[in-house]
């Protein structure tokens, strides 16, 4: 019963979440560590100096880097500098326009919220009732040709679908734009609603393959379990059965892997937002990594790798707290 | 010994051989692709934009190169660049991820929390810094694939390592006073073979959808070595006129991984089934 001994009464919730916090540390700080490795040590940045360094920025911004990053200090001390600027929230200021990290951020996000946040209901909205269907008939007409046809999404490289729906549904069909965020007249929700439906789907597809196998396999594997058994002969419908007593236990494990669905949106945002023309954060990273803008690389890295971490944390504790055997470590 | 029920090929399912023919058919296009490296470079600006015709199967580019040969001449490159990358990611992948879950405690808790490290970064941020920070050739994009994809085949590994850890075998040779390298040489690398492959084979997938995404964004491989993206990066620009820049390349990429991945998951339907046979 270690760990428990932090509260005095704390519960085995909490014991679990104090646990849990404390592993995060030595993470986040592997993190910092990575981020400022990246910009640190490869070769031909401004600040590993060389021959290279002075071709690649120009006079001023190598100076305002080496400013920034202390660069006349030894490695070590560079570090420390860095973090304690970070944990100060100074990211610095971009190399393009010079206006702050945090501000160039800020104006990206809204959109990033947008197209992740409907490319997220969209592929969990499909897969869940997808998984369900195919798993209730394990090897059944539905299952082998959805699992066929996920298995196919699964391999798609999200720029041949993103240049194909283009073809059909901007160029053919006329019944989506091309690109872009909205029309230059304005137009009204109807007209953003068609600006995002392209990228969104291209986006969620390949989340929804994903999901939808891992909802199908927590299916089938929860249908054999005593409890949806009993369920039946109480007299619960299939359906009941499935959606009450089976769904809840497939979808535990889908739960524990929410968190590391951010970072696979944020992966997938940088493919679709630069065919799209979508000004969100993985636009902004994209042409921050061909401007070489070093400040905006290093602040969105350390800021989507910290959010993931909260969120892998957050969907940690939840499945603690839904499912007693993930606190004790006994989850099947 | 007796007789397992199935052995080699036949362990395999049906889609799973299948796929094996794919990817043995993909790597005889490889090998007599260099026949098409010169058709794929001839420039006719007359002919450019070409629709899919008798002449030109595929159409021709905005260069009025034939898109069947470039396609073709860039199968190798694909191929190679997947396996290569898969083969370090799966190195360095392995080697954490065993060690882990071999010695455990302390060497697991501190490997596990590099594991969660990487993975906590979006794969493509750090393939995209990888690959347009470091001076760019076929070598960079290869370690900016293996560098960044090894997290997956860690945790693979290890849970792995660590289940052959508790079966009875190994805990007889520990009871009987094996050594630590003969226990690992002589009994958990033999089992955790299996599962290798497995790995592997998706890796291979996995690593040649990253190298396309690196050479469609315009970071891959540099010119004049030309892959399945980049011929693909070529399409947005004309995609009002020219369909199939978008759509054959795409299509030879999607086989190709498709191949891989179907592959691996007949190796691992193959392991599962023969680990379940006494």
């Amino acid at each position: 019963m270690g760990g428990a001994d932090a509260g005095g009464d704390a519960g085995p919730v909490t014991a679990y979440v104090l646990r849990r916090l404390a592993l995060a540390v030595p993470t986040l700080f592997g993190i910092l560590l990575v981020v400022f490795l990246l910009v640190h040590l490869a070769p031909g940045s401004p600040v590993a100096g060389g021959p290279e360094a002075g071709r690649r920025l120009t006079g001023r911004a190598a100076e305002e880097m080496r400013r920034q990053y202390g660069l006349d200090r030894p490695l070590g001390e560079r570090f420390g500098l860095w973090i304690s600027r970070v944990t100060r929230l100074d990211l610095g200021e971009s190399f393009v326009d010079h206006r702050p990290v945090g501000v160039r951020i800020r104006e990206a996000l809204p959109y990033s919220l947008l197209l992740n946040g409907v490319a997220l209901a969209l592929a969990l909205g499909i897969a869940i009732p997808l998984g369900v269907a195919a798993g209730g008939r394990p090897e059944g007409a539905f299952d082998r040709i959805s699992s066929a046809a996920l298995f196919a999404l699964y391999c798609m490289p999200s720029f041949w679908v993103a240049l194909l729906l283009q073809t059909l549904f901007a160029v053919r069909l006329r019944w989506l734009p091309l690109f872009g965020v909205a029309s230059d007249a304005g137009g009204g929700a109807l007209d953003r609603l068609a600006h995002l439906a392209l990228p969104a789907t291209c986006l969620a597809y390949g989340t929804l393959a994903f999901v939808a196998r891992l909802v199908r396999s927590g299916i089938v594997e929860a249908s054999a379990g005593t409890y949806v058994l009993a369920a039946r002969a109480r007299g619960a419908s299939r359906r009941r059965a499935l959606w009450a007593h089976a769904l809840p236990n497939a979808l535990l494990p889908l739960v524990t892997l929410l968190g590391l669905l951010l970072p696979a949106l944020l992966s997938g945002s940088v493919i679709v937002e630069r065919i799209f023309a979508w000004p969100g954060l993985g636009r902004l990273y994209f042409d921050s990594i061909l401007s070489r803008d070093y400040p905006v690389i290093l602040g969105l890295s350390l800021l989507s790798a910290a959010a993931t971490l909260a969120a892998t944390l957050a969907s940690d504790v939840a499945a603690a707290a839904a499912d007693p055997r993930v606190r004790d470590g006994t989850a099947p | 010994m007796t007789a397992r029920p199935r052995r080699g090929l036949r362990a395999l399912p049906a889609g799973g051989r299948i796929a094996l023919a794919a990817v043995v058919a993909l790597w005889a296009v490889a090998a007599i692709s260099p026949a098409f490296s010169g058709r794929a470079r001839e420039i006719h600006l007359e002919d450019r934009l070409l629709p899919p015709s008798g002449a030109h199967p595929f159409g021709t580019d905005d260069l009025g190169r034939d898109l069947l040969a470039r396609v073709v001449a860039a199968t190798p490159i694909s191929l190679a660049i997947g396996l290569v990358a898969a083969a370090v990611s799966l190195g360095i992948g392995f080697t954490v991820g065993a060690t882990a879950g071999f010695f455990g405690g302390a060497v697991d808790l501190v490997l596990s929390r590099v594991i969660e490290v990487v993975l906590c970064f979006p794969v493509l941020f750090l393939l995209l810094a990888l690959a347009a920070l470091l001076p760019p050739s076929p070598a960079t994009v290869v370690l900016a694939i293996g560098v960044t994809a090894w997290p997956g085949d860690a945790r693979y590994a290890r849970a792995e390592v660590m289940r052959i850890r508790q079966l009875d075998y190994t805990r007889a040779a520990t009871a009987a006073g094996a050594s630590t390298p003969r226990i690992l040489a002589r009994h958990v690398l033999p089992n955790a073979l299996a599962p290798l492959i497995v790995s592997a084979a998706f890796g291979v997938g996995w690593a040649i959808l990253a190298e396309a995404a690196l050479s469609f964004l315009g970071v891959g491989l540099p010119s004049p070595a030309v892959s399945w993206g980049g011929i693909l990066a070529a399409a947005p620009a004309y995609i009002e006129e020219a369909w199939w820049l978008a759509l054959f390349p795409g299509v030879a990429l999607f086989v190709t991984v498709s191949a891989y991945n179907l592959l691996a998951e007949g190796l691992r339907a193959a392991t599962a089934a023969q680990g379940s046979n006494p």
